[in-house]
């Protein structure tokens, strides 16, 4: 056999490499950088933190928990916890960053954790390394990067000078598949239902809209909310404002999901079959409800279902409330109004209607007949503007514009038209005098950003061609020599911090007033309620507050048998606040009813 | 349309040959270089010899398991490859859960023998032909064949690991936190909807 | 020569030469095996069961952990199941990145082969140069993925991350320092006289036994087949790249080694190309919310051609959040259970795990 010299010598080429450096390096003396996306230990920026519970649920080690810590408050929008990483679980592959709704989560370039006790593998990013953020290498560097959508699906809407023509509703409504693509979006953190005033199951009935049961989403809304459809079209959605999703992105359209889960069922009877409600027997107890509006109806709905003997008594021709006689149609049309309604009937709340407490039937004669009253009559006297010049002829207030044109009564209206004030009552006389063809501006005293009304209320209102003018206070209401309204003085203000950390006030320009000619003027600077018909000796044994009854905690007066609910006995005076009033006062009435029946 | 059957022309043609020969079988084009037939179990032996020797596919891939326990039966998924008509067969069947038997197909693939020993050891199902169906993965396991899907890993782990918890039992769930700390009324039915 | 008596030695699981926690239970009369029986068991993690409580997205970071030599065959393998069930597309981009990445593995795990082929006949330079050699690609990969060894990177709807400014070029500098190491490694191992005389003719496999046996990759192509996934079933955009399959005739370790020597090389010239043709655009196709994404009811099995050759998953869905089944198919459970069994009879205890590297053998993927 020959012998394989190159064989034999190749390999002691590898002799070579003796002299040349090391590859490695000196550690710890050197210490190598990490890559700037390097996955090291994690880190949570603790203010930022809303306590969602995300990262400890995308977890799939189920190495993250939620945990109380001392100094972390829990508020409306924040659970209080904070998360804990068990790292000897973490496998530090990041999908709690990337889920992570407000960024607050990262992993830092940090490796080493040492401690000389095995079991204490626990450990708290941001509390635990305090200077953490200094160092974070894998965090989402845009929402593209995120696992979720910060973009809300678009709510088809008619354009918005097509919508101007009639009272058609505005808002159209999600098909099955957008719905089911929104509700995707929503990661089920809860903190909306903190935020809502009723406490409605949101995460639970997006859920069910995403796994495409529409169905259990209305039973799941009709839980604690039988005007579920009214809010999911007008509803001031305070748990959107607190939606995770929102911190970094546009919150899930909750309002929108919660229409379309309850437009599915687009009669009484599909609602009846859907719900297949469970009606106790009667329990032999009466509960008189004075008032129609959502408080009312919601109280009378739960009584009812409990087997309760519920009369409502509304002054007017038809139930609702502000709702039925405040909102547009175009927002809420009066045939979903009256599907809801209907549905509660159908199950055995009895309105009385066109009966006014004082006139058709007298308030003793109510206390007499009934165990329980509860008083939801809302707040329908407006505020007057309290300058110059209001009584001239053509000076009117949005919430009798806005209830004689619901009510379908006659009504005129000039070519110029300006309304005051900056809430939803605002918008909404201003966009229904857009469909009599005016042209309207709305004075404001603040910016657009401090108005109390809907961001997509007055998108709305500017889509259909409202003008509004910021920092402009009304001085002066002029009138023409037959006292009719001619023309409005105003002066421009400039926003001044208020001296006590709040919100910037107004003051007034000198020399900046302008004259406006116009033919109407709108005011619409809030309201109050009419307590008229309450008599007088119980008037006296109640409570009131800036215009408002004072209640506990289930909505009681200072008289066992008397409750209140919806704008006169909260501070928020919504259909959502209105509604969680009426459900508080069914606990509070049934509690009555059983320490009665001890007795 | 046209460029979709054509490209799809070789498969369709083989589909369509095995579907002739193999009457009862359900046969599909999944997409280029796919083809899945189901066919009855006790026709899967006679089906993967016919297979191998008259159309090539010598390579057996892998064989799987997937249990269907809602609808009451295991799927043996054999999927195999042709080199030289470069598709790969899945040849599918369903055997009753009750009964967890099949038949062996060690003596066409002698490699077979190995994924038979882990459906075996994993979902329990014997297969008559494989005498070398003993411990495989699982030495000295005494518990049901842990595969199956109505064996509960969560229950397992917290009957015997009950102890790996402790440090741990200040952990709080999100989204109850929420509803005792706002008094919202959680109706039992609406529980299952909660992803937390 | 009188026969020796027969007794029974049990190699592993902790013996240095094995590859990984496996145990191989040898008959031995003499040196000489008669006969072996594979024994695994030491490190099964059951992940095929975890995935089936853990959403799709969740599953994610779990598959990885199946092989640590080659990971990301594992993340490609169940992306593209995922995406083939539910319809997604891959951006383009995405689809070169991954082929980078996956290239880049072939190289480091073709680091950890060389070190292990040759410690395991004794030449332990081998393992000194291209292990540490394989922690310039690790770096790659922490720049680019954030990990080092298990990157979680290709994930279903393309990569995670984008490629960092000026990472291509730093890709092709590492190439180069890769290419130059080489000389090196053929004089140390290739013309090396002893390691030719080790590997010739140990660990013979027939080529009908190759191709009934279901054995792929390297071992395959050693038998003279010019088998690959990447050119019988192209996945990605391998069917844009040019490149060789080496084959060798000799069916033996050897031949198995020179298949594996010249892959090198045509894994360094892909990932060129793939530089080189690199697209802009979109690197992912955002999938819905991890913690409500459900795929459609179906099943996909797909493969990736891995170094170890045919590296398959078999992915089941019922329509659910979770996946029903993700069963996975590595080559070793072929090549290092019944394959190996097999040809062991005859051959020496010393070669034991030299065959065994030569089969690319990977426990982990065996137990799952």
């Amino acid at each position: 056999m020959a012998l394989d010299l190159k064989g034999i010598l190749a390999p002691f080429t590898a002799l070579k490499q003796l002299g040349k450096p090391p590859h490695t390096v000196a550690y710890p003396m050197v210490k190598k950088p990490t890559a700037e996306r390097y996955r090291g230990l994690h880190y949570n920026e603790l203010d930022d933190c809303i306590g969602c519970g995300t990262c400890s649920t995308i977890c799939q080690n189920g190495a993250i928990d939620m945990i109380s810590l001392d100094g972390v408050e829990g508020k409306t929008g924040d659970s209080g916890l904070r998360p804990r990483v068990d790292n000897g679980r973490c496998c530090w592959c990041g999908l709690c960053v990337d889920v992570c709704p407000t960024g607050s989560l990262s992993l830092t370039q940090e490796y080493l954790y040492i401690t000389d006790d095995a079991d204490s593998f626990l450990w708290i990013p941001g509390v635990d390394n305090p200077e953490g953020g200094k160092l974070k290498s894998f965090y989402p560097e845009s929402n593209a990067q995120s696992l979720l959508d910060y973009n809300r699906i678009p709510m088809p809407e008619l354009e918005g000078m097509e919508r101007i023509k009639s009272y058609a509703e505005v808002v159209l409504g999600y098909n099955q598949e957008e719905a089911q693509a929104e509700a995707e979006r929503c990661i089920s953190c809860g903190l909306c239902v903190e935020a809502c005033p009723e406490h409605m199951h949101i995460p639970e009935y997006i859920n069910a809209i995403s796994r495409g049961e529409p169905d259990m989403a209305l039973k799941i809304i009709y839980d604690n909310n039988p005007l579920g459809e009214l809010c999911g079209k007008v509803c001031t959605r305070r748990c959107e404002d607190v939606c995770s999703i929102a911190v970094r992105g546009e919150p899930v359209a909750i309002r929108w999901l919660k229409r379309y889960a309850t437009e599915q069922a687009n009669n009484i009877d599909i609602i009846r079959e859907i719900l297949d409600p469970e009606i106790l027997p009667p329990n032999g107890r009466k509960v008189g409800i004075i008032g129609a509006g959502p408080s009312g109806l919601t109280a009378g709905y739960y009584l009812a279902l409990k087997g309760y003997d519920v009369t409502i008594y509304e002054a007017k021709k038809h139930a609702g409330g502000m709702t039925m006689y405040g909102i547009p149609k175009y927002r809420l049309p009066m045939e979903s109004l009256q599907k809801q309604i209907g549905y509660m009937e159908s199950i055995g709340v009895k309105i009385k209607f066109d009966t006014k407490i004082g006139v058709d039937i007298s308030f003793e004669e109510l206390q007499k007949e009934h165990g329980a009253i509860f008083i939801g009559i809302g707040f329908e006297v407006p505020y007057t503007l309290g300058i110059e010049g209001e009584h001239f002829e053509g000076s009117i207030q949005a919430v009798n514009f806005l209830r004689e044109v619901n009510a379908e009564r006659p009504v005129e209206i000039g070519q110029h038209v300006v309304v005051i004030g900056g809430g939803n009552v605002a918008i909404d006389g201003a966009r229904i005098a857009r469909r009599f063809g005016s042209d309207v501006t709305i004075l404001y005293r603040r910016r657009v950003a401090d108005m109390p009304a809907d961001w997509e209320e007055i998108e709305g209102a500017e889509d259909e061609g409202v003008k509004i003018l910021t920092q402009a206070i009304p001085l002066e209401i002029l009138a023409d020599k037959n006292g009719k309204v001619e023309s409005i003085k105003y002066g421009m203000a400039e926003m001044v911090d208020d001296g006590k950390g709040g919100r910037p006030r107004p003051r007034l320009i000198e020399n900046d007033e302008h004259i406006m000619p116009v033919d109407n003027i709108i005011g619409a600077i809030g309201q109050e309620a009419d307590y008229s018909f309450i008599p007088e000796n119980i008037r006296e044994q109640l409570e009131f507050s800036r215009g408002r009854m004072v209640t506990g905690e289930l909505k009681e007066t200072k008289l066992p048998w008397l409750f209140a609910g919806g704008d006169i006995a909260n501070n928020t005076a919504d259909a959502i606040s209105a509604i969680a009033d009426g459900y508080k006062a069914v606990k509070g009435i049934e509690k009555l009813f059983a320490q009665k029946g001890q007795e | 349309m046209n460029d979709i059957k054509q490209e799809l022309l070789a498969e369709q043609t083989f589909a369509d040959q095995i579907q002739k020969t193999f009457k009862t079988a359900g046969v599909r084009v999944i997409r280029k270089r796919r083809i899945e037939v189901v066919m009855r179990a006790d026709l899967i032996p006679p089906y993967l010899t016919h297979a191998k020797n008259q159309h090539n596919f010598e390579h057996l891939s892998h064989i799987s398991c997937v249990d269907w326990l809602e609808e009451g039966h295991f799927e043996l998924v054999y999927i195999l490859w042709s080199y030289t008509m470069e598709m790969q067969l899945i040849v599918k069947c369903r055997i009753p859960r009750h009964t967890p038997q099949f038949t062996s197909i060690q003596n066409i693939w002698e490699h077979a023998g190995t994924y038979e020993r882990e459906i075996h050891e994993m979902y329990g199902i014997t297969f008559a032909g494989n005498d070398n169906l003993g411990d495989f993965l699982l030495e000295d396991w005494e518990g049901p064949p842990p595969m199956r899907r109505d064996f509960d890993t969560v229950k397992y782990s917290e009957e015997n690991f009950k102890d790996r918890m402790d440090a741990r039992q200040d952990a709080q769930n999100v989204r109850e936190t929420i509803t005792k700390r706002s008094g919202e009324d959680m109706p039992d039915f609406a529980k299952p909807y909660s992803l937390r | 020569m009188t026969r020796e008596k027969e007794t029974t030695l049990y190699l592993g699981p902790q013996h240095p030469g094995i590859t990984g926690n496996m145990m191989v239970k040898l008959k031995v009369a003499g040196d000489e095996i008669v006969k072996a029986e594979t024994h695994v068991g030491y490190l099964h993690r059951a992940f095929e069961k975890l995935m089936e409580a853990r959403t799709w997205m969740q599953s994610f970071p779990i598959v990885c952990r199946i092989c640590v030599p080659e990971p990301d065959p594992n993340e490609e393998n169940f992306a593209r199941a995922v995406e083939e069930i539910e319809g997604r597309e891959v951006p383009e981009r995405a689809q070169y990145i991954r082929v980078l990445v996956l290239e880049l593995a072939r190289l480091a795990s073709f680091g950890l082969w060389f070190g292990g082929q040759s410690g395991s006949a004794g030449l332990y330079t081998m393992p000194q140069w291209t292990v540490g050699d394989r922690d310039y690609i690790l770096d790659l990969f922490e720049e680019l993925t954030g990990g080092r060894v298990y990157h979680m990177y290709i994930w279903p709807g393309g990569v995670r991350k984008d490629l960092p400014e000026g990472f291509t070029d730093r890709v092709l500098k590492t190439l180069d320092y890769l290419e130059s190491r080489l000389p090196a490694i053929d004089n140390l191992m290739f013309d090396n006289a002893v390691f030719q005389k080790r590997a010739q003719g140990v660990g013979y496999i027939d080529p009908k036994m190759a191709r009934e046996w279901g054995v792929v990759g390297p071992p395959l192509r050693a038998c003279g087949f010019k088998n690959d996934v990447r050119i019988d079933e192209p996945y990605e955009i391998y069917d844009k790249l040019n490149f060789e399959v080496p084959t060798e005739t000799g069916g033996d370790v050897w031949a198995r080694a020179l298949v594996r020597r010249r892959e090198y090389d045509q894994s360094i010239s892909i990932i060129r190309q793939v530089i080189e043709k690199m697209p802009g655009g979109e690197y992912y196709n955002k999938v819905p919310n991890p913690l409500t994404w459900t795929i459609p009811r179906g099943d996909a099995y797909v493969k990736t051609e891995s170094v170890r050759g045919e590296f398959g998953y078999y992915v089941v869905s019922d329509g659910s959040t979770k996946p029903r089944r993700v069963h996975v198919r590595g080559p070793a459970y072929v090549h290092a259970v019944s394959l190996l069994e097999r040809i062991l009879v005859g051959a020496n205890i010393a070669d034991v795990s030299f065959i065994m590297n030569s089969l690319g053998t990977c426990p982990p993927e065996i137990e799952r």
